[in-house]
């Protein structure tokens, strides 16, 4: 049986807006094998960014254990987060999230900058990343001269270029048109292909059928929507 | 060191992106360097110039004087030849240089007529009782008798022939209101050591020592030959020694003849003869300057916090500004203090770049004022580092509570817009 990448157990993640408590994740358990791809479905206000910026180590969760590669991350410092983060977990927003002021080449070398890889190393694996997404010939562009496609296609190869163990991508064909969906969401299936592990997160029923599990979440409540695949899943409170 | 480097880097190519912003914020800095650079010029000249002036004063000499202020109805003290006898016997084996003064108001009369100028007669050594040297012509001789010859202050040459050049004064005459005295000629005009000479009069101002030297310190005197004073009453007896050991020794043997007046004894409650240390009123008016030196600092310190607050208050928007950017740094891994880092090397940037466009924006503006104002605008070397240096400053200052924010910043609100 594959290791599981991420195990949740009773992961809830709670806000306090002025005196109200607000439950964004409702207590959840949660395994999920490396080389997995998972798609997450919901409607907006649902708890899914939550869900992902617990799973991202963005957020760290109110209650429960959350283990990433057999390791305990709920209780690392912000430091030891942000190495994780560097490491291990690709990120792919709706929104692309690039610098905008910064050129195609050093938006993917970003995460190498922090991980303290030299420069030169830094542009051979970041043009590596950007030749492997089709954007050989953008490198030099910054994201406003280019197409939704293409931006999200550089935020894949910052994803990519870390070589994660796990990348999350938060409806990352919400902005696109169907072609420029229809290439990102292969070059997602592609890195699920490698073995990594992909949690997709989307409202769209056709994006979700790439993933081999389907949950779905609402008012905070994670279920799952074809219980005979998965080994282990149960929302709680409800 | 490569990853300070690389921030400075990401700095630099973060400003050069939003130049208006980085301008205003560069040029806050510069003018708060340029104030700074001002502010220490004008204070290190006339620190300068005072501590020169104040040195001339003569540090060596006591003076031994009568007070010239006495309580109505008390007898005015005799201090004559019997006094400077005693003087002289008091501090032999010192190798003292000993020079009776006698003094008395005039009616001076040269190119226009000035009244209550002090007429003194001296010994030729008295020019050792002070460190001031000659402007023109020459001191008295000891061939020079009577009122044949007169040396002038700078000041009261001024006074006395307006708009003539001092070495043109030499020659001339000078007519005094004593009975029956003739034209006296000008053979040397000394230099006026007073700079500033409303802030020493200021300082000066009703403290005792006034009552027993400022007359004849205040340099608007006329020196005449020792005989030229018929009177046979001295005003002071100055005493030069050759070091401070021996001022000392020659302080204290004086002492014990008559009280030393303090500089800051009240002029009615002194002796009717003092002994009176130069040196003391020397540091004492030279610890005065560290007032004005204070103040000085205080202003050039009060722009560089405003700057601060200014250029803090920039940055503050600009992060509001940058909160996605940060969020997308920290999600790729980017710690607190990477997030610092950056935010501080772009202060630094800003603030030295700035600091360093003040420097000679400084330079010019106090070349500007010193030639409106007159004052002593003096620059050094050394000033480009305290420049530097206070950019520094005023690059951390500004930045240490952006960053602080940037750093505390909670990258899942941003992306999830519960922040924005």
């Amino acid at each position: 049986m594959t290791p599981p990448l991420l195990d949740l157990s009773r992961v809830a993640r709670t806000y306090r807006n002025g005196d109200v408590v607000v439950e964004a994740l409702k207590p959840l358990d949660l395994v999920v094998g490396a080389g997995e791809c998972i798609a997450v479905m919901g409607p907006s206000g649902s708890g899914k960014s939550t869900f992902l910026h617990v799973l991202g180590c963005l957020d760290r969760p109110t209650a429960g254990t959350y283990r990433l590669d057999g390791r305990d991350v709920t209780t690392l410092s912000d430091r030891e987060l942000a190495g994780v983060r560097n490491r291990q977990i690709g990120f792919v927003f709706q929104r692309f999230h690039l610098l905008r002021d910064e050129t195609a080449l050093r938006n993917v070398e970003l995460p190498l900058r922090y991980a303290g890889v030299g420069r030169a190393e830094r542009r051979r694996r970041a043009g590596a990343a950007l030749e492997a997404v089709g954007l050989a010939a953008r490198t030099t562009h910054v994201p406003g001269r280019l197409s939704g496609g293409e931006q999200q296609r550089v935020a894949i190869a910052r994803a990519l270029v870390k070589e994660p163990r796990l990348v999350l991508a938060d409806e990352p064909t919400g902005n696109l048109d169907t072609a420029s969906g229809d290439a990102v969401l292969a070059m997602l299936d592609a890195l699920h292909d490698r073995g990594v592990t992909v949690i997709l997160i989307t409202h769209d029923l056709e994006v979700a059928r790439h993933g081999g599990r389907q949950l779905t979440i609402r008012n905070g409540v994670v279920a799952e929507v074809s219980p005979s695949v998965v080994p282990r899943i149960a929302g709680g409170g409800g | 060191m490569s990853s300070l480097v690389a921030a400075a880097v990401e700095g630099v190519r973060h400003l050069a992106r939003h130049p208006l912003r980085s301008a205003l914020a560069a040029l806050t800095c510069a003018v708060a360097i340029a104030v700074t650079v001002n502010v220490v010029s004008l204070s290190y000249g006339m620190d300068a110039d005072l501590r020169r002036d104040i040195a001339r004063f003569g540090r060596l000499t006591v003076d031994v004087g009568r007070t010239p202020v006495v309580r109505p109805g008390a007898p005015r003290a005799s201090f004559g030849e019997a006094e400077l006898a005693t003087v002289r016997a008091t501090v032999a084996g010192l190798d003292a240089i000993v020079v009776p003064l006698r003094s008395e108001r005039v009616t001076v009369t040269g190119a226009v007529e000035v009244r209550q100028m002090v007429l003194a007669a001296v010994g030729v050594g008295f020019p050792r009782t002070l460190a001031i040297g000659l402007k023109a012509g020459r001191f008295l001789r000891e061939d020079d008798r009577g009122l044949a010859a007169c040396v002038l202050d700078e000041s009261s040459a001024k006074s006395l022939f307006p708009g003539v050049a001092p070495a043109d004064v030499v020659g001339r005459t000078v007519r005094l209101s004593t009975a029956g005295t003739p034209s006296v000629a000008v053979v040397g005009v000394l230099e006026d050591p007073m700079t500033y000479r409303a802030l020493f009069e200021a300082f000066d101002e009703g403290r005792g020592a006034r009552t027993l030297i400022s007359a004849l310190l205040s340099f608007r005197n006329v020196y005449v030959p020792e005989d030229g004073i018929a009177s046979k009453e001295l005003t002071t007896v100055s005493v030069v020694l050759p070091d401070e050991a021996r001022l000392d020794v020659a302080f204290e043997r004086l002492t014990r003849l008559w009280p030393a007046a303090g500089v800051d004894a009240d002029p009615a409650s002194l002796a009717p003869i003092n002994v009176f240390a130069r040196k003391a009123w020397m540091d004492a008016f030279g610890g005065s300057t560290q007032t004005g030196a204070f103040l000085g600092n205080l202003v050039w310190i009060l722009v560089c916090l405003v700057a601060c607050v200014m250029v803090s208050t920039l940055n503050l928007v600009e992060i509001r500004e940058r909160y996605d950017e940060l969020a997308i740094r920290r999600c790729e891994g980017a710690r607190r203090r990477d997030v610092v880092a950056q935010v501080a090397v772009e202060g630094l940037v800003t603030s030295v770049v700035g600091g360093l466009a003040g420097l000679p924006l400084g330079f010019v503006g106090a070349d500007v004022l010193a030639r409106i104002v007159q004052f002593p605008f003096r620059f050094d070397v050394r000033f480009a580092g305290v420049a530097v240096l206070v950019s520094v400053v005023i690059g951390l200052l500004s930045s240490a509570i952006p960053a602080r924010r940037a750093a505390a910043l909670d990258p899942a609100a941003v992306l999830s817009r519960r922040l924005s």
